[in-house]
């Protein structure tokens, strides 16, 4: 009978679910995350979409489950190469080990985008323009302020920020910032009920369950100013304020706008890594640089090799119940392919 | 009465010098003649000056030597100088030649040309060693041609121009002279057992396999041969490249005159175009060419489809005018203005443009001496002003950013699409504006905006500088002083700066204060372009992508952690696709110090 | 004479397809393909160099260009500075300048 040891590339949410689903299987799973602890981007979150549920429920429940399975984990340590020899699957690690096993499921997950790169919204150069993932760590500090401390008496957020957007080389929807734009533009009313809030869009993509509803409440109940209108530029004001340029495409005209605060909802996009993983593994990536499955139904967490599977945002932009869902297709697609060869 | 020396075989000959000189000087006089007043002004002034000698050694050097193309490429230089230089030698000593036999001043000039078929027996010592090494000369130079249409590449060129069919009649006409020559010379020497170490050899060959009664008649067919060949070649001169052997002789007198193309076609426009001899050297060095998006719009081409009868927009359209073809000319044709005359011609009719309204634009007041101006594309990349907001600060410098609300554009994107009455609207609107303000200082950080400014701007009182030059001179006054000096950085040359300008020399001392330069490949003159230019009108997103790309891996073959350059543009097509920083000079500057 | 209640649509403010002549916008799509890439995100219009002078909008020009609603169009042209910032703005990377340079010379003077 054959080893069933399975390497899983990614601490995150998928890769601990998928970890956790090999586990009950009867595999043997070895998690590897770079990071100091599991959790991956959640960790930095506050608050999910749409049920508000806190990110460190989600976090706190797969991590528990994962100790109490008695699952290995290696922390702080980066895959340096892997190779697919003779049926195995060889893994070597930043840390100088090397690991071997019958399969892997990459569950490495996305990179958020660079604001920076859109210079003209001015992130790092205006004090008041920050990013969703700057928000939500306000949000989980508890303390939602502009740089100079104070309250913010109006904030717009910016949708589609490196996402949808040839400029950067991004043609892909990140597909969760719409939502999060929502959600983040209500909890900055729920905080300080008397802001002004503007979101600045091009398409709103409510795909989620729940989430129309939410969009629905957050003008009914919030009256959270929606703009169809791409933000072209920003500058900043002597007080320190973002003067936005944008057009008011629904009415037809320009628009000028000055906030305390500018959120910009930043996009996913296919980290580094993955170009690594192709040329090493021989998988294929989209021309978004997500990797790609071998179909997009059935066998959406099999790859064009053998032994090799992968689960979550490391094939594109979802939400954390999709990476979630993924996660255990992956490990039961895992468990059936390596119980094929004993 | 003279000699006339009349023989039936010139007659093709005969016909082809006549149309040849007779078109050509019917071009050139009418040309000339229809000069703008102003260029007729400069060229009264400064024909009876030392220009007049500067120019007649510039032909020399030029029209015969090739001495230009030699410093781009040698086995190029051989082909031209060989052929060109050559082929005047054999007319030159072909002259004395008759001059000394004949003894007599006026000499047909047919005689000179085929003085063998005259004279068989003249001048077979010395005279005849030299005529023989000229075309010896002249007939290596021919190889070299036959060799550069079929594999240019030996030439280290990429791309050969594509002929029209003027361009190859002329061709076929020109490859076959010298052949026919050394034949007619040859057949000569066989029936008269003269010539020299070249024609006599080979006579004394062609005697050998031919029987003796047939040569005088494959002779006489020769000659018919050869002087058809000559005539056929002169008649399609004026229709084709080969115009330009003539028509480079006055536009280096024009040129040494001072007179210049001017984005309002003139016939010095035509004459330059005329001057074009289709080398094809600029095909290479374009960006469009060496990033395969197009290689039939280059320089040469538009100057061929102008004088076929005229370019389409889409073609004169495609060009960034990055002005890297311009630098390598051997003729020294002003292809950037020719192309925005062609533009304009194009679009005049539709060059409807009003810009009424900014006379209702009220400028803020100036607030300083030195005046800021971001232009368009700088308000797309703040991090510049605000790195010049940081830098006075530091300097204890008042900056007044004039256009930090709204401005008017400088014109140079309308301008290099043609519409030049546009262009002149915003200008006028904008040097009132300048004036108005007070200032005595204009800086911008956008090298479009500055070349517009120097070149087209009436702007007395104000000196004109781009943000690298005002940089520089802080730094060398000691104003600007206590910065790190760290990272090794790369610089990337924007063309309208440094083709553009001649500007080089103080981004790199800017940049050599705060850090360590390292050259990328091709820099200064030779720098690439970013792709961006607002010159093409045509260009996709992926294809201009794909220029800046190129440009950017040179860059980044130096090593350096980060890519400088100095106008918003450059900034913007370089980073979409860089491995590494890239951020204006004044951003580097300002994040050094203290 | 009966009065219009405003039952029935304003036949000159509708944009009538059934009759719009789309020749010059299918002549203008075959020059510049990625005009048809637009989703009306309003960036040209916002970023706007004249647009900031006067009420020219670039995205609803070139709309209605796409339209043939092309009557009135050119003069709104007129005012384009050609600058380029629009260009730079495209999320779509479509090549604005160059519809405006084709509009220029292909709609009606």
């Amino acid at each position: 009978m054959a080893a069933k040891r399975v390497i899983v590339i990614g601490g995150g949410v998928s890769g601990m679910q998928a970890a956790i689903t090999l586990k009950k299987q009867g595999m043997t799973p070895l998690l590897i995350e770079k990071d100091i602890n599991l959790g991956g981007k959640l960790c930095r979150w506050d608050r999910l979409f749409p049920s508000q549920t806190p990110a460190k429920e989600v976090v706190e429940s797969l991590v528990g489950q994962i100790s109490e399975l008695g699952i290995r984990t290696l922390l702080c340590c980066e895959v340096s190469e892997i190779a697919r020899n003779e049926g195995k699957i060889e893994v070597s690690t930043t840390d100088g080990n090397s690991y071997e096993a019958e399969a892997v499921i990459i569950a490495s997950g996305f990179d958020l985008f660079n604001a920076t790169r859109k210079e003209e919204y001015g992130y790092k150069i205006y004090p008041n323009v920050i990013t969703s993932v700057d928000l939500e760590e306000m949000f989980k500090e508890g303390r939602v302020v502009c740089a100079d401390g104070k309250a913010p008496r109006s904030v717009a957020f910016l949708h589609c920020v490196g996402s949808r957007d040839r400029q950067v080389g991004n043609c892909h929807c990140s597909r969760v910032c719409c939502i999060t734009g929502v959600k983040q533009a209500m909890e900055i009313k729920e905080l300080y009920p008397d802001c002004n809030v503007y979101n600045f869009y091009m398409d709103m993509r409510m795909f989620g369950s729940g989430y129309e509803e939410l969009y629905t409440k957050a003008q009914e109940k919030y009256r959270i100013n929606f703009i169809r209108g791409r933000i072209s530029e920003c500058s900043g004001t002597i007080d320190s304020g973002v003067r936005i340029k944008a057009e008011d495409t629904l009415a037809g005209r320009p628009l000028k706008l000055t906030v305390d605060m500018l959120v910009l909802l930043v996009g996913k996009q296919a980290p580094a890594l993955n170009a690594k993983f192709a040329s090493e593994l021989g998988i294929t990536v989209s021309p978004d640089g997500f990797l790609k499955g071998m179909d997009c139904f059935e066998n959406a967490t099999r790859t064009s090799v053998e032994g090799v599977f992968v689960a979550g945002t490391a094939t594109g932009p979802k939400n954390v119940g999709e990476s979630m869902s993924e996660a255990v297709k992956a490990a039961m697609d895992v468990s059936e392919y390596i119980n094929t060869l004993s | 009465m003279a000699n006339l020396y009349f023989e039936p075989f010139i007659i093709p000959f005969i016909i082809g010098v006549a149309v040849l000189f007779s078109v050509m000087w019917t071009k050139f006089i009418s040309w000339i003649s229809a000069l703008p007043k102003s260029d007729k002004r400069l060229i009264m002034k400064n024909i009876f000056s030392v220009a007049t000698f500067k120019a007649l050694w510039e032909a020399f050097r030029e029209c015969l030597l090739h001495l230009r193309i030699g410093r781009v490429n040698g086995r190029l230089w051989y082909m031209h100088t060989s052929l060109a230089f050559g082929w005047f030698l054999l007319i030159v000593f072909g002259k004395i030649e008759a001059l000394l036999y004949l003894d007599s001043p006026v000499i047909p000039i047919y005689v000179d040309v085929f003085f063998r078929k005259y004279f068989p027996f003249a001048h077979v010592g010395a005279l005849g060693v030299i005529m023989d090494a000229l075309l010896l000369f002249v007939l290596s130079g021919l190889a070299a041609a036959v060799i550069k249409r079929f594999r240019p590449s030996m030439y280290g060129m990429k791309r050969a121009t594509t002929h029209t069919l003027g361009d190859k009649l002329a061709l076929s006409a020109l490859w076959c002279i010298f052949p026919l020559r050394l034949l007619a010379e040859s057949f000569n020497s066989a029936i008269y057992d003269s010539g020299s170490f070249l024609t006599g050899s080979l006579g004394y060959l062609l005697a050998a396999i031919f029987p003796s009664k047939t040569l005088p008649y494959i002779n006489e067919t020769m000659w018919w041969c050869y002087s058809t060949a000559l005539g056929l070649f002169f008649i399609s001169v004026p229709i084709s490249r080969y115009l330009h052997i003539f028509a480079e002789i006055p536009l280096v007198f024009l040129r040494s005159f001072k007179v210049r193309a001017n984005v309002r076609a003139t016939t010095f426009t035509k004459l330059q175009r005329a001057a074009c001899s289709r080398c094809g050297i600029c095909i290479d060095p374009c960006p469009l060419s060496e990033n395969n998006i197009s290689c039939d719009t280059q320089s040469v081409y538009l100057l061929r489809d102008e004088r076929e009868g005229g370019a389409t927009i889409a073609k004169a359209d495609s060009c960034l005018l990055c002005g890297r073809c311009q630098r390598m000319c051997p003729v020294g044709i002003e292809l950037d203005t020719i192309r925005i005359s062609v533009r304009r011609n194009l679009r005049e009719k539709f060059d409807r443009f009003d810009y009424g309204y900014t006379s209702n634009i009220d400028m803020p007041l100036a607030n300083s001496k030195i005046g800021f101006f971001s232009g368009c594309m700088g308000r797309l990349t703040p991090s510049v002003g605000e790195s010049m907001k940081r830098i006075a600060d530091k300097c204890g410098l008042n900056i007044w950013f004039m256009d930090a609300e709204e401005g008017v554009c400088c014109g140079r994107p309308q301008k290099m699409a043609g519409n030049i009455e546009a262009a002149d609207k915003m200008r006028e609107h904008n040097e009132e504006m300048f004036v108005e303000s007070g200032i005595d200082t204009l800086v911008t950080s956008c090298p479009i905006c500055l070349r517009t400014f120097k070149e087209d701007y009436q702007l007395k009182g104000i000196r004109i500088i781009h943000h690298s030059q005002f940089m520089a001179e802080l730094m060398e006054s000691g104003v600007l002083n206590g910065l790190d000096k760290r990272g090794t950085l790369t610089y990337h040359d924007p063309c309208e700066l440094g083709r553009g300008l001649g500007i080089y020399d103080e981004p790199r001392l800017v940049i050599d204060r705060i850090g360590t330069l390292v050259e990328p490949p091709r820099s200064k003159a030779d720098s690439l372009c970013c792709g961006g230019s607002l010159a093409h009108l045509g260009l996709s997103l992926e294809e201009r992508n794909k220029i800046a790309a190129t440009t950017d891996r040179e860059l980044e073959s130096t090593g350096a952690e980060c890519i400088v350059t100095s106008c918003p543009m450059c900034k913007k097509s370089l980073e979409r696709n860089a491995k590494v920083r890239v951020i204006d000079i004044s951003e580097a500057v300002a994040e050094r110090m203290a | 004479m009966m009065k219009n209640f405003g039952y029935t649509i304003n036949t000159k403010r509708a944009i009538d397809l059934d009759k719009n002549d789309l020749s010059i916008a299918e002549e203008v799509m075959r020059e510049v393909p990625s005009w048809s890439l637009c989703i009306g995100c309003g960036s040209c219009t916002a970023t706007c160099t004249a647009g900031a002078f006067t009420d020219y909008n670039f995205r609803k020009t070139h709309l209605l260009a796409r339209r043939g609603d092309i009557a009135t169009l050119r003069k709104e042209l007129d005012k384009c500075m050609l600058c380029g910032k629009c260009v730079l703005q495209c999320p779509r990377g479509v090549n604005t300048r160059g519809v405006i340079a084709a509009l220029c010379r292909l709609l009606p003077q």
